[in-house]
């Protein structure tokens, strides 16, 4: 992939890729102490277990292609894509699951492409997909948030949590059976799962809704915490704005053009699309991945508006109620495309040149 | 000049003739492929078609052919069945008494469409079962509707419109007595619900259906032909 | 033309150029229809019934057919072989006939079939063009077969389920239970799985095929060794 990241030639201390994803990595903090503080201590341990899966998965593999193993696991984006998976994945899902998604990720859809800066697509989003098709009963089922619970039923502490993630052969079954009172469908599948209701009778009805401020209770909180760590990463530089504000801006348009008031039929109103599901994850953590999305400035543009106008698509009319990771790979299959078209003219050429055109000088 | 002319026209006129040739060989042997083959694929198609029946009134439990033994759905109750076109209702008789009727139904309001069913009445009212024929529901999720992959379709054995109540034609999600599948609630509750309106257009029609069945059942005593054969 | 022996012929069909494997010809079908092994033969067999008579029709007709007119009765072929393929399966295997589908008639698209008429039987003797035909198809159908069962096994937990269908009543408990049913990793049947399994059964090949190749060039080099040694002690230096 190309990397011609446009920046201005006065920046004073250009950031390696360990700085990059250190920085990444911090801004997740505030996503993940919401999702901590809703679900428990699921995603804690989703991070943990992916990360060290995804570290052992890249020594092992880049000492199998006979590279320097200590210079690759010191850039951290095995890290990144561990965590980013790990916040993206159900908490206290069963520890197999984050193993194999993990293993998937780093081993079939980064390193079998070439490595670090050669996967066409999104390694975490592969490693999500892979579950969710694969393993979709253990991928839909999330936990109720902590304010919902009933009286007297508590999420698990961090013991009964990771007894939960990694059953022993010989564990009751009262252990699991606990989470039976408290899982529960994400706002965006309850929202799918009322299509005979008007939108206000869902919001009324259902207690995800009627306590949320925006869009389902706990949820909205994620997502708050995702753009405040995104907006962080923004201001210091990280990324363009252009495709995050572009996927949110496509999502905006196309559930503000089809919410029709919230009748039966309506898709959802562009709040709940915006602070529901992992639309801020997928704005700021995913999208703005330098290595699968598109080069250029108007490039990113484009990357980002079809990122959004997806996730509304497969949301309200697929298959699966959330839609981030599909829409991601749908456009990293696009990305190379785009740059075709829209990559700007190189100082000192005169045409726009294209990424895959021959060089002109040499005919005669 | 006159001798390539000529020799052109002899190519073209050969080639003709070589061409018509291999056309009438390999019709031939297509004509003699398909005059062998044809009866047992009329066969097969019967069998195949007879299948799905068969499944809910197996070959024991009835002496008609069920495949002809049709009445017409009045159009008035398409659209209670979800049916987007007209379609028929399969006779099951046993001793010249009719003992349950076959019908088609669509449950439009799937995750992601229509399901096609199939659902056995007998004729006191009670189901003799549902089978989905035909869905586009999520792989892992909702497509254990399919016997094949969930044995959750057979629950509906034996049950009718006041067993359970009226009121508890639904998931028990939503306060009924039919499960839901773990992370899929709208795929069951559809088919639930197409099998409540199936039931309630055999309680208004049923009776109607039952004297037209009768009517034209004596003649039609011809026992089913190919009974023997049924595995 | 020299013609090859039947020991190339099949070292061609079955692994050399592997149709499935190196042509990359047929994908279409091939990944449609091996979600198990039950339907991979199916279509394997049928496959390999048509590229077999057609490759005896073809060249038994070899020269008589002009240059002209070549291709059209190539086509003429095929295509009545494979309608004829697909009346008999619809006659004998209609269940599985339902399930190939439109598979089954595509089989007249699959480039193999034309590739083989015009590379090979158009070229040699009636005999070994039909084997050609039944290698080249045997190949196509192995690669099937395994790719149905990795991923029936993978994906649904059984191997060989369904066999009925192909081979009547006898075969119905030829299914054998890898582990609890329905439990499996559902990419594997689904069609993104295809493309990963045929994606590393290639990579497979490769890997085979090139430390063959190491080992060959290795004892190659011992003896070009040995070679060179006893030309220096005989003194003759080219």
């Amino acid at each position: 992939m190309t990397s011609t990241r446009v920046s201005s030639p006065h920046s004073h201390a250009p950031l390696d890729t360990r700085g990059l994803m250190t920085l990444v990595l911090v801004a997740t903090l505030p996503g993940l102490a919401a999702l901590t503080w809703n679900f428990g201590w699921g995603s804690l341990i989703n991070i943990a277990l992916a990360s060290a899966v995804a570290l052992a998965t890249e020594a092992a593999i880049v000492a199998l292609r006979k590279r320097p193993v200590l210079f690759y696991l010191r850039d951290n984006s095995a890290l990144v894509t561990a965590v980013l998976l790990g916040l993206a994945l159900p908490p206290l899902a069963p520890w197999w699951l984050v193993v194999i998604g993990t293993f998937f990720a780093i081993a079939i859809a980064k390193h079998l492409y070439g490595g670090m800066g050669f996967n066409p697509f999104n390694p975490a989003m592969v490693g999500y997909v892979v579950l969710l098709i694969s393993f979709p009963v253990q991928m839909t089922s999330w936990l109720t948030p902590r304010g919902l619970l009933a009286e007297g039923v508590d999420l698990p502490g961090l013991w009964q949590s990771l007894q939960i993630v990694f059953p022993l052969p010989g564990d009751p079954a009262a252990i699991t059976s606990a989470l039976d009172g408290s899982t529960g469908a994400t706002p965006l599948d309850t929202f799918k799962q009322h299509t005979g209701l008007l939108v206000e009778q869902i919001y009324a009805q259902e207690p995800l809704f009627s306590h949320g401020e925006l869009a389902g209770f706990g949820w909205e909180w994620v997502n708050l915490g995702f753009l405040a760590g995104g907006v962080w990463l923004l201001y210091k530089r990280v990324f363009t704005w252009h495709a995050p504000v572009a996927m949110l801006t496509a999502l905006v348009l196309m559930s503000a053009l089809f919410y029709d008031g919230g009748s039966s039929t309506s898709g959802g109103s562009p709040l709940l699309h915006l602070f529901s599901g992992a639309t801020m994850l997928g704005a700021f953590f995913i999208v703005t991945d330098p290595v699968t999305s598109a080069a250029s400035n108007l490039g990113r543009l484009i990357y980002g508006a079809g990122i959004g106008l997806l996730i509304y698509v497969i949301r309200v009319w697929g298959n699966y109620p959330d839609a981030v990771a599909f829409a991601v790979l749908l456009m990293n299959l696009a990305a190379p495309l785009i740059d075709n078209y829209t990559l700007p003219r190189t100082y000192g050429h005169r045409k726009r040149g294209k990424a895959t055109a021959k060089p002109a000088e040499k005919q005669p | 000049m006159s001798s390539t002319n000529s020799g052109l026209g002899r190519s073209i006129g050969f080639n003709s003739l070589l061409l018509g040739v291999f056309a009438l060989v390999t019709s031939l042997l297509l004509a003699s492929t398909y005059l062998n083959t044809r009866d047992r694929i009329a066969e097969a198609e019967r069998l195949s078609a007879q299948s799905g029946l068969l499944e809910l009134y197996p070959a024991t439990s009835h002496d008609n052919d069920l495949l002809d033994d049709v009445l017409p759905i009045p159009d008035s109750y398409l659209k209670t069945l979800g049916l987007r076109q007209p379609a028929d209702i399969h006779i099951v008789r046993k001793a010249g008494e009719v003992i349950g009727f076959i019908l088609p139904a669509v449950a439009p309001d799937g995750y992601s469409g229509d399901i096609d069913l199939t659902i056995g009445i007998n004729a006191d009212g009670t189901l003799a079962g549902v089978r989905v024929t035909r869905h586009r529901e999520t792989p892992g999720l909702g497509d254990k509707i399919e016997l094949r992959k969930h044995p959750w379709i057979l629950s509906f054995d034996g049950l009718g419109l006041g067993n359970p109540p009226r009121d508890q034609w639904t998931v028990t999600k939503h306060g009924g007595i039919f499960d839901q599948f773990t992370g899929a609630t709208i795929t069951p509750r559809a088919v639930v619900h197409k099998v409540r309106d199936a039931l309630l257009f055999y309680s208004e029609y049923g009776d109607q259906l039952l004297t037209a069945a009768s009517g034209d059942g004596a003649a039609d005593d011809n026992l089913a032909r190919d009974e023997g054969e049924q595995p | 033309m020299s013609s090859l022996s039947y020991r190339e012929i099949a070292y061609n069909g079955l692994w050399r150029n592997n149709p499935a494997l190196v042509q990359i010809l047929g994908l279409c079908p091939l990944l449609a229809v091996s979600s198990n092994v039950a339907n991979a033969l199916g279509l394997g067999l049928a496959t390999m019934m048509v590229l077999t008579g057609s490759n005896l029709a073809v060249s038994l007709i070899r020269r008589q057919v002009s240059e002209a007119v070549r291709i059209p009765v190539f086509v003429m072929i095929i295509a009545t072989l494979t309608t004829c393929t697909e009346l008999l399966m619809k006659a004998y295997t209609y269940e599985l006939y339902q399930i190939l589908g439109i598979f089954i008639s595509l089989i007249v698209t699959n480039c193999v079939i034309l590739g083989r008429a015009e590379a090979f039987a158009s070229k040699n003797t009636a005999l070994s063009s039909a084997f050609d035909g039944l290698m080249m198809g045997m190949g196509f159908a192995l690669v099937l077969v395994v790719i149905g069962g990795i991923r029936e096994a993978l994906g649904n937990g059984t191997l060989f389920a369904d066999m009925d269908l192909l081979f009547g009543p006898l075969a119905s408990n030829w299914t054998l239970h890898l582990y609890g049913e329905g439990e499996g990793l559902l990419l594997a049947i689904l069609p993104p799985g295809a493309f990963i399994v045929v994606g590393f059964l290639i990579a497979l090949k490769n890997a085979i095929d090139s430390s063959l190749e190491q080992r060959k060039a290795r004892t190659e080099v011992g003896e070009k060794e040995r070679v060179s040694r006893r030309v220096r002690t005989t003194g003759v230096i080219n």
